[in-house]
């Protein structure tokens, strides 16, 4: 089973999935991203560094359609989602996480996670009212989905309570299911040890990993904790000022002079 | 074991179909039980202050879906109530011209004459929902206060061109062999109201009518249409990025508040000594269910009911004060805003504030033993 699995994913490592060329946006005057490219295979793991401000969010916002790009192109699985609204990227298959949490705090931890699975039904307002049979089971099925994605991340026992009155660790768990039960073929993770403990940290680096095997879910990560982002991601792209300085492996990164020059400058900066 | 690998309990169909039809078929119930009951133990005066109550629940609950569960603050709601009201009232004025030769009330309980008005009432409904469906399109671009003020705008509008409709043509005989171009004044009433509408409207038809938009509001609650609306109300970019269609979600919204507030309006026009006219559609009455949305609490059924049903009251309490009623609205509205600004329910229902031994039911299990 664990043989045929590595098999796959070893396999489908060679497909290109999210195909990113030449994407740009600037707001007024700020050019907050600029010739922007990516290519994340399946079930790959890249990270996105870059000091405060270089644009890594906005890229995020772009491959998302929360911002129409204004140069560039996007396709996923060869299918073009420029244009598209960011309910419909979300269908196609990327999901995503926020930098400042945005769960629905009003809402259960189920209801969170369900309202994501809901992506792939059709309801009816009539069979709603009526609460018919199909109702049930499609609410049903819904649930038990929902319930299975909690046990494997541990939540399950908190299901009925509010989002709000988690913990800052597991909200941001919670942050990282909801988008899991969209389920996504491409999942990008804005900051999620943010804020965390150096254990929380370490348990994330880790669940990070299986959630990409588990899942099979090509995924791209924001992170400001270095030592994380050398540790997990098999290619990384620097950004500063929007502009992408640097690509390639861990160690590639952390050598290069323009990288060490920008994260200097930032830290002078910040001085 | 994970929920999903074991089949999902196979409750037989017919108890499902009980579990499903009950709380419709109690509520009918207890209309009747109303209907017959109430009037001979209360009197007709607080008969009548019951139907107010009922039809203002109606329209609260149904604000409800737009303001409560969406998020949206429309101030319109009169006027989806006030099209409601003339379409149905309409209908049965001058139906019952053509086909009984007089407007008067036709039959007794479940008589050919009720029966039109609950076809009336429903197409009230249904012209009220085409026209939440124009006024919701400005609300997929516009948010908070500017949402608001052309859902204002709506009624007041609305009103005015109530006002400019024709006299009322109430001859059988004149509405049979009238041209056309009679109809083109649109003969229902001008400025002074749209009177003759039979009275068909009773305690049996209003509660049974509230209990339909009860269930649809809590089934739709709870329902993946309900938690869409809600999570537009929670955060609307986090709901776009877990696929929510946040258009659709806030259309279907007006469209079915817009119909419960029309079938309300029908029930409003067929009430015995109410005679509907322009100024219902104006933004005084949409006011009055905003602060019961608000008093009742975001999105919650039972609460904005509560709130229906005592603000419906007041003005009886308030009477000598009359004029002073919007101020002392206003007055409760801040006061309100200050000591409990989540409303009387907050979020919650009020089997929420229960204690938890009367919730767990036998037949009732927990989320988790019923995943599995
Ligand atoms: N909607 C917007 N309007 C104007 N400026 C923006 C907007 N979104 C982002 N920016 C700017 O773009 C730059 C990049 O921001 P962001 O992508 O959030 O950086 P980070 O890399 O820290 O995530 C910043 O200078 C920010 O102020
Ligand atoms: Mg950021």
């Amino acid at each position: 089973m664990n043989q045929v699995l590595e098999h796959r994913s070893a396999g489908a490592a060679q497909q290109t999935l999210l195909e990113v060329k030449d994407l740009g946006i600037s707001f007024g005057g700020l050019k907050a991203v600029q010739n922007f490219n990516l290519t994340l295979p399946s079930a790959g793991l890249y990270g996105l560094i870059g000091p405060n401000g270089a644009g890594k969010t906005t890229v995020f916002n772009l491959l998302t359609g929360i911002y129409q790009p204004q140069t560039g192109s996007l396709s996923l699985n060869g299918k073009n989602l420029l244009g598209c609204k960011p309910h419909e990227v979300t269908a196609a298959g990327i999901a995503r996480t926020f930098q400042n949490i945005r769960l629905f705090p009003n809402l259960s931890i189920l209801d969170n996670v369900r309202l994501a699975g809901q992506i792939r039904i059709r309801p009816k307002l009539v069979s709603t009212f009526l609460r018919t049979n199909g109702y049930r089971e499609q609410e049903a099925a819904l649930k038990a989905q929902a319930m299975d994605l909690l046990e494997i991340f541990d939540l399950q026992d908190r299901a009925e309570d509010l989002a709000q009155n988690l913990s800052y660790g597991h909200q941001r768990r919670l942050e990282i299911i909801r988008a899991l039960a969209t389920k996504p073929s491409v999942l990008l993770l804005d900051e999620p040890a943010a804020g965390l403990n150096p254990q929380e940290k370490l348990a994330l680096a880790q669940s990070i990993r299986q959630i990409r095997d588990r899942f099979e879910v090509a995924i791209l990560l924001i992170e400001h904790d270095m030592q994380l982002v050398m540790d997990i991601c098999e290619r990384i792209v620097v950004l500063d000022h929007g502009v992408t300085i640097c690509e390639g492996t861990p160690q590639t990164v952390q050598n290069d002079e323009k990288v060490i020059a920008a994260y200097l400058g930032a830290i002078a900066d910040d001085a | 074991m994970s929920a999903s690998d074991v089949l999902i309990e196979p409750t037989s169909h017919g108890v499902n179909i009980l579990k499903s039809a009950a709380p419709i078929l109690v509520g009918i119930a207890l209309a009747v039980g109303i209907q017959f009951l109430l009037p001979s133990t209360v009197g007709p005066y607080y008969s009548r202050l019951v139907i107010d109550a009922g039809i203002a629940m109606i329209l609260a609950v149904s604000l409800n879906i737009v303001n409560g569960m969406t998020g949206q603050f429309s101030i319109g709601h009169a006027g989806f109530m006030t099209i409601g009201a003339y379409t149905a009232g309409s209908i049965t004025f001058y139906s019952s011209l053509l086909i009984w030769g007089t407007a008067a009330k036709h039959g007794s309980f479940l008589g050919s004459g009720e029966w039109m008005f609950v076809i009336a009432c429903l197409c009230g409904g249904i012209t009220a929902s085409i026209a939440g469906f124009v006024v919701g399109l400005p609300s997929l671009r516009l948010r908070g206060d500017y949402l608001a003020i052309v859902t204002l705008g709506f009624g007041e509008i609305l009103r005015v061109l109530l006002q400019q409709t024709g006299k009322v043509v109430d001859n059988a005989e004149i509405v049979r062999n009238a041209p056309l171009t009679t109809f083109a004044t649109v003969p229902v009433g001008g400025a002074i109201g749209f009177d003759g509408i039979p009275k068909y409207t009773t305690l049996f038809w209003v509660y049974a009518f509230l209990a339909i938009t009860v269930i649809f509001a809590y089934r739709l609650k709870r329902s993946s249409f309900g938690r869409a609306m809600l999570s537009v109300r929670e955060d609307e970019i986090a709901a776009q990025a877990m696929g929510i269609n946040t258009s659709r979600q806030k259309l279907l919204a007006f469209i079915t508040a817009a119909f419960f507030a029309g079938v309300g309006g029908g029930l409003l026009a067929h009430e015995s000594g109410v005679i509907i006219s322009p100024k219902d559609a104006g933004f005084q009455r949409s006011f009055d269910y905003v602060i019961m949305t608000v008093l009742g609490g975001r999105g919650s059924i039972t609460g904005v009911m509560l709130a229906a049903i005592l603000l419906s009251g007041l003005p009886e309490v308030l009477r000598d004060f009359e004029r002073y009623r919007i101020i002392i609205y206003a007055a409760l509205l801040i006061f309100m805003m200050l000591s409990r600004p989540q409303g009387l329910f907050g979020i919650h229902e009020i089997w929420d504030f229960f204690p938890r031994s009367w919730k767990t039911l036998p037949w009732k299990k927990s989320p988790r033993e019923e995943a599995q």
